[in-house]
C-alpha cells in the first residue's frame, strides 16, 4: 500500500541519479496544463464545480493504468507541514499549498507521475525523471494524458489548442524543465554568459533553490518559455538539445576547475563533507551550499562516498517542511538546525 | 511577500546577473515597475512577467480611459478584469476576447496557431477544421494568382467538407 508515510521513507525515483547525465542534470520534469470541457477555470468556478472536477479526476485516475494505486491527498485536510513537504518534493506548487476547495494532489508510485487538481487549471499532470530525459518524460505523461482525456474531455480549440487559465500556457500546455547543477560554470564565472545565450534561444532560466535571495548552490531550472506554435515533441527536443549543450559546457568548466585549482577544490569538497558529517547545528542555507559542493566532489570522483543519489536526497529531506513534519510540531530555528544536522549525519553514516 | 516594500504579495520573480553571480528577487508588480526591472530583465523573466509586460504595453497604447471591454458570455469575466489579474475565466473567454487576445498571445508565443497534439475524442473534427483552414488559404492564393480552374476545384472541395462538418455538428458536442 502506497501511503504518505511510505512515500517519505523511500526516496522519489527522480532522486536516484540513474538517468542520463545525472552528474549535471538532477531531474527532468514535464507538466501538462489541462481543463475540463464545460466547467469554468478554477479562478471563476464555484466550490461545487471544483469539488465536481476533483471527483471526476479521482475517478479518471482510478480507471487509468498508471495511477490506479495512487495516493490522494486532500489539501482541505492537509496540515501546513504536509503541504510544505509536497512543495519540497516538487509535487505541488507554492500557490497550491493553501486550502482552497476541491484541491487534491494525486501521486503515483515512486512519485514519477502526479497530478495537481484545481490549481490554476483544473489539472496539472506531471512526470519527473532522473537526469536528462525530456522526450521520454513527455511520452510517459502523454500516455496518462490520453487516458485521463477519455474520462474528462478537455477544453480544446482547433485554433488555440488546449485552453488554459493563463494564456502563457495555451496550446500544448506543456512545460518541459530540467534542474541543472552548474557549479563548474558558476565557479568559472561563465554562468551569466551561458544563461544569456539560453534565454536568447527562447528558453527561460531561473535560480532554483534559495527563497528569493541568491541562487543557492548553483542550481538552475531551464524550461521552454512558449507553449503555442510548436509540437510537444519539438519542445521536448529543444530543451533536450539545449540542455545537452549546457552539460557539455559545464563538464568543460569542471575539467578546467580540476586542472587549475584542483587542490583548492578538493580541499573545499572535503571540508564540506567534514562539516556535514560532523556538525551539530546546520542552517538551511549552509546545508544547501555544502551539499552542492559535496555533490560537485562526488560527480568529479573526489570523494568516494556518498553517491550522487544520497546527496540528491539530502537536498530534499533537509528542507524545513520535511523537518517540521518529522518533528510533529513547529520547531524553533535552532531546534530545526539541530534536527537538520542530526539527519545529515545519519544519512551520511548510512552511506559508509 | 515583496522583498522591496514588504507589504504587497510578490507576483514577479526576476533574476539579475552581476559578475557571474545570479540573484533572484521576488517583487510585487508596483515595486517591479518602479524599479523598471520588469522591462530591462525581460530575457530572464518568467512567463508571468512577459504577459504583464504585454498587458502594460497595451494599456499604455490605449490610454487610461478604457471602457470595460468585451465580456465573456460564459463566465461573465470582462477583458479589463483579465488585464488586471492575467487569468481567463473559462474556455469561452478565448472566443469572446479573440480579437484582443490574438496580439497578446502573439507577443507571448510568437505564434497564434496550435500545432501540437489533439485530444483523441476530437481528433477527427479537429482534422477537418485544419483541412478547412488549409483549403481556404489555398483558395485565396489561387484567386490572387488568377488560377480560376484550381479555385473552382478548391471551392467544390470546401463545399463538400462544409456539408460533412454540418452533418457531424449535431453529434460532436461533448462526446
Amino acid at each position: 500500500m502506497w501511503t504518505f508515510e511510505s512515500m517519505l521513507s523511500e526516496p522519489a525515483a527522480w532522486l536516484d541519479a540513474s538517468g542520463p547525465r545525472a552528474d549535471v542534470i538532477l531531474s527532468t520534469r514535464v507538466r501538462l496544463a489541462r481543463n475540463v470541457h464545460g466547467v469554468a477555470f478554477p479562478n471563476r468556478a464555484t466550490e461545487d464545480d471544483l469539488r465536481g472536477v476533483r471527483d471526476r479526476v479521482r475517478r479518471a485516475a482510478t480507471e487509468s493504468n498508471y495511477l490506479t494505486n495512487a495516493l490522494v491527498i486532500d489539501m482541505e485536510e492537509a496540515s501546513p507541514a504536509v503541504r510544505d513537504v509536497l512543495v519540497e518534493r516538487h509535487l505541488t506548487s507554492h500557490n497550491f499549498a493553501v486550502d482552497d476547495a476541491g484541491r487534491v494532489v494525486v501521486i503515483g508510485e515512486k512519485e514519477i507521475l502526479s497530478a495537481m487538481v484545481n490549481e490554476e487549471d483544473h489539472l496539472r499532470l506531471q512526470c519527473i525523471r532522473s537526469g536528462l530525459q525530456p522526450v521520454d518524460a513527455w511520452r510517459l505523461v502523454d500516455r496518462i494524458d490520453r487516458e485521463m482525456d477519455r474520462n474528462l474531455h478537455y477544453a480544446y480549440s482547433s485554433d488555440w489548442g488546449y485552453l488554459t487559465a493563463c494564456p502563457t500556457n495555451v496550446g500544448t500546455g506543456v512545460r518541459v524543465s530540467v534542474l541543472a547543477h552548474l557549479m563548474g560554470l558558476s565557479r568559472r564565472k561563465r554562468i551569466a554568459q551561458v544563461l544569456r545565450s539560453v534565454s536568447k534561444l527562447g528558453l527561460s532560466v531561473r535560480g532554483y533553490y534559495g527563497e528569493g535571495s541568491a541562487a543557492l548552490g548553483g542550481f538552475f531550472q531551464i524550461s521552454n518559455q512558449t507553449t503555442l506554435g510548436q509540437s510537444e515533441e519539438d519542445i521536448a527536443y529543444t530543451v533536450e538539445r539545449v540542455a545537452s549543450r549546457i552539460v557539455g559546457l559545464e563538464l568543460e568548466a569542471r575539467a578546467e576547475l580540476t586542472q587549475r585549482e584542483g587542490d583548492r577544490l578538493a580541499d573545499q569538497v572535503h571540508r564540506a563533507y567534514g562539516i556535514l558529517a560532523n556538525a551539530r547545528l546546520v542552517g538551511a542555507e549552509e546545508c544547501m551550499r555544502l551539499s552542492s559542493m559535496l555533490r560537485l566532489g562526488v560527480a568529479l570522483g573526489l570523494v568516494e562516498r556518498p553517491g550522487l543519489a544520497a546527496v540528491n536526497r539530502l537536498l530534499v529531506v533537509t528542507q524545513p517542511g520535511h523537518l517540521q513534519y518529522a518533528h510533529g510540531g513547529d520547531p524553533a530555528l535552532e531546534e530545526r538546525d539541530r534536527m537538520r544536522a542530526d539527519l545529515v549525519r545519519r544519512e551520511l553514516a548510512a552511506c559508509d | 511577500m515583496c522583498e522591496s516594500c514588504r507589504r504587497r504579495p510578490a507576483t514577479i520573480q526576476y533574476a539579475e546577473v552581476v559578475d557571474g553571480e545570479m540573484t533572484t528577487f521576488n517583487l510585487c508588480e508596483e515595486c517591479a515597475r518602479e524599479r523598471g526591472v520588469a522591462m530591462s530583465f525581460a530575457p530572464f523573466a518568467g512567463p508571468l512577467v512577459s504577459i504583464l509586460m504585454g498587458l502594460l504595453e497595451e494599456a499604455g497604447e490605449r490610454g487610461e480611459a478604457e471602457e470595460r471591454g468585451p465580456v465573456c458570455p460564459g463566465c461573465g469575466l470582462s477583458y479589463r478584469e483579465f488585464r488586471t489579474n492575467g487569468r481567463l475565466g473559462c474556455a469561452e473567454c478565448y472566443e469572446a476576447f479573440a480579437d484582443e487576445l490574438r496580439p497578446v498571445i502573439r507577443r507571448i508565443h510568437g505564434s497564434t496557431r496550435h500545432s501540437g497534439g489533439v485530444p483523441e475524442s476530437l481528433a477527427e473534427g479537429a482534422d477537418s477544421q485544419g483541412r478547412m483552414r488549409r483549403l481556404r488559404g489555398e483558395l485565396e492564393a489561387a484567386v490572387r494568382s488568377e488560377e480560376y480552374e484550381r479555385a473552382a476545384e478548391l471551392r467544390d472541395e470546401i463545399r463538400d467538407l462544409e456539408r460533412g462538418l454540418a452533418a457531424d455538428g449535431g453529434t460532436d458536442v461533448d462526446v
